[in-house]
């Protein structure tokens, strides 16, 4: 199973915690995004593999940007 | 001498009423992935159980010697039906005749609909595609309306008043039935087969210039964001799905109560993942939605309005088995800051439960009202105001759960008249969020320390200590301070305690939903 981590909201990548073929569990945090002065962590959906990183810290992303993929 | 030749042509109105436009308009209708009004009608109901009103109504035309050549049917189905074995009224329009445009039987059978659902104090369901009137000549015009009709809009208004109203857009709806979709008290549009619009391309592109395609202008993208429609689904069947779903919280009129289902899920349940769920670093978001699903009976939580005003979840759900209205902050979402379109969408909220005599319970973490020039210019402060003060006017039962923040005019809107106030330790209240309070009411202080930031710093987190909710506690400014655990066990109780004061707020209420 592959699921993409989409962007709930715009906002800035504040910290990227994982690497590209990182193995992640789920809950894992993956990157926090800064929104509105507030961070917004995003978590794995599931276990498996980081792929089709998207994003670097710094990044200011638009709602429904795909960020990674977890698969 | 028997009617039997009557009976006789009876019974071919009733077949060609049932065959609807034709073979040949049936089958563009399922060529464009969409099912005819009466195959809705069965997605919708229990088998078996459609009970319809008006089948002879329509136009019929006949030879030289007086026999029936051809009959149409009018072009809006209705009837009564039952839903999970509660009685329905449903209705819709016939795209497959004049693409939905109401005949003059149609017309009026759709104006029935609202009209038997108040007679029948029965929810009413409609499903919608088509357009309103058309300057085509139709075969049999009738004079206009009597300048002493009721308004025609009238029982539309009333039903929102009355009864349930749930109602789904499947195809392209615009005019009357785009006003009569977003009449109601749940909407939701079929993605892959709805647009909903005032006036489609062609009137747009002459009157306006914008060459837009039906589903730029009104497609799911646009009117499940905007709060035209509070859900979306991916096609007819599963927006279908979500009217049953959505009715099975809701009473069958304002005289009743809604259906208590027996409880699955024990009143004690309490998940540890609440004790760490608020992050200790202010700034550290959470996901509210997981709150909601550890609280309220599991399984329970029906979103609606997720597209718009995010940072406000609203929806419905279940406590021990009695429906109940949520309202929680999305602290994702600006922060969960109370916008224009967020104060909307609470309105309506509240005014929903307040019609159907749902209690409301809130999880509460509200910065307060979105600020900057972006949210002057929506308006903010009148929508949310409006806000506050449909909850300082509701009479159901509030519990309102202090999770984290409660700040400023906005929070008022969370806390209905005798809220059942409690807090978890991760509450902050006051009349704004330390941060920008501290860097306003301090500024020069700050800016003359020799390490302003270390100043701001120890001011913020002296300012935070009185934001606790410990002395509010002590003040019985709040009911209890709780483990975050126990809200489930001690929501359980006061959903207990309250249910002697349901019944006698039964009957319609001050206010009603309005669109």
């Amino acid at each position: 199973m592959a699921t993409e981590v989409e962007l709930e909201t715009a906002g800035t990548v504040w910290k990227l915690l994982v690497k590209d073929g990182a193995a992640v569990k789920e809950g894992d945090m993956l990157f926090i995004m800064e929104v509105m002065k507030m961070e917004v962590p995003y978590e794995a959906p599931h276990d498996g593999t980081v792929k089709d990183l998207n994003i670097a810290e710094g990044d200011v992303l638009e709602e429904g940007d795909v960020a990674m993929e977890i698969g | 001498m028997s009617w039997k030749d009557k009976t006789h042509e009876l019974n071919a109105r009733r077949t060609a009423a049932l065959a609807q436009g034709g073979e040949e308009a049936v089958a563009k209708q399922h060529a464009k992935g969409r099912l005819t009004i009466r195959e809705r009608i069965d997605t919708l109901i229990d088998a078996d159980s459609f009970d319809e009103v008006g089948r002879a109504a329509g136009d019929a035309e006949f030879d030289e010697n007086g026999n029936l050549i051809e009959f149409t049917p009018a072009n809006f189905v209705l009837g009564f039906a039952k839903i999970d074995g509660r009685r329905v009224v449903v209705g819709g329009e016939d795209f497959t005749m004049r693409g939905g445009s109401p005949t003059t039987a149609g017309f009026r059978k759709s104006v029935y609909a609202e009209t038997v659902a108040l007679k029948h104090r029965l929810p009413l369901v409609r499903m919608h595609e088509g357009a309103g009137g058309s300057v085509g000549v139709q075969k049999n015009p009738t004079p206009p309306a009597p300048v002493f009709d009721p308004p025609r809009f009238r029982t539309v208004a009333q039903t929102l008043g009355s009864v349930p109203v749930a109602s789904a857009a499947m195809g392209a709806v615009a005019g009357l039935p785009a006003a009569r979709l977003v009449s109601s008290h749940f909407s939701v549009m079929s993605e892959e087969t709805a647009q909903i619009l005032i006036a489609g391309p062609a009137v747009v592109a002459r009157a306006m210039g914008e060459k837009l395609t039906k589903e730029e202008l009104g497609g799911a993208k646009v009117h499940a964001r905007n709060g035209t429609v509070d859900n979306a689904a991916k096609n007819e069947v599963a927006a279908l799905e979500q009217i049953k779903t959505f009715l099975s919280y809701m009473p069958s009129n304002v005289w009743e109560l809604p259906p208590v289902t027996q409880p699955d899920d024990p009143v004690d349940r309490q998940e540890d993942m609440l004790l760490d769920i608020v992050p200790h670093d202010r700034r550290r978001a959470f996901d509210m939605r997981r709150v909601i699903a550890a609280v309220f009976d599991i399984g329970s939580f029906f979103e609606m309005g997720k597209g718009y005003g995010r940072s406000q979840i609203m929806g419905l759900a279940r406590m021990n088995g009695q429906p109940v209205g949520v309202w929680g902050n999305d602290g994702r979402h600006l922060a969960g800051a109370m916008t224009a379109e967020g104060a909307h969408k609470a309105r309506r909220f509240m005014e929903l439960c307040e019609t159907f005599h749902l209690p409301i319970i809130c999880l509460i973490d509200e910065p307060g009202f979105m600020i900057g020039s972006q949210s002057e210019k929506q308006a903010t402060i009148r929508h949310g105001a409006a806000a506050v003060l449909t909850a300082a006017m509701t009479n159901v039962p509030w519990a309102s759960v202090m999770v984290r923040r409660s700040f400023g005019v906005a929070q008022a809107a969370h806390y209905g008249p005798d809220a059942y106030v409690i807090a978890w330790p991760s509450a902050e209240t006051g009349p704004l969020p330390v941060e920008g309070g501290v860097w306003v009411a301090y500024r020069r202080e700050i800016e003359s320390a020799a390490d302003p930031d270390a100043k701001r710093r120890e001011l913020e987190d002296m300012l935070a200590v009185k934001q606790s909710p410990f002395p509010r506690a002590e003040a019985f400014a709040i009911h209890e301070l709780i483990d975050p655990r126990e809200t489930r066990p001690m929501l359980c109780r006061w959903i207990d305690r309250v249910q002697p004061l349901l019944p006698q707020l039964l009957g319609p209420s001050g206010f009603a939903l309005r669109p």
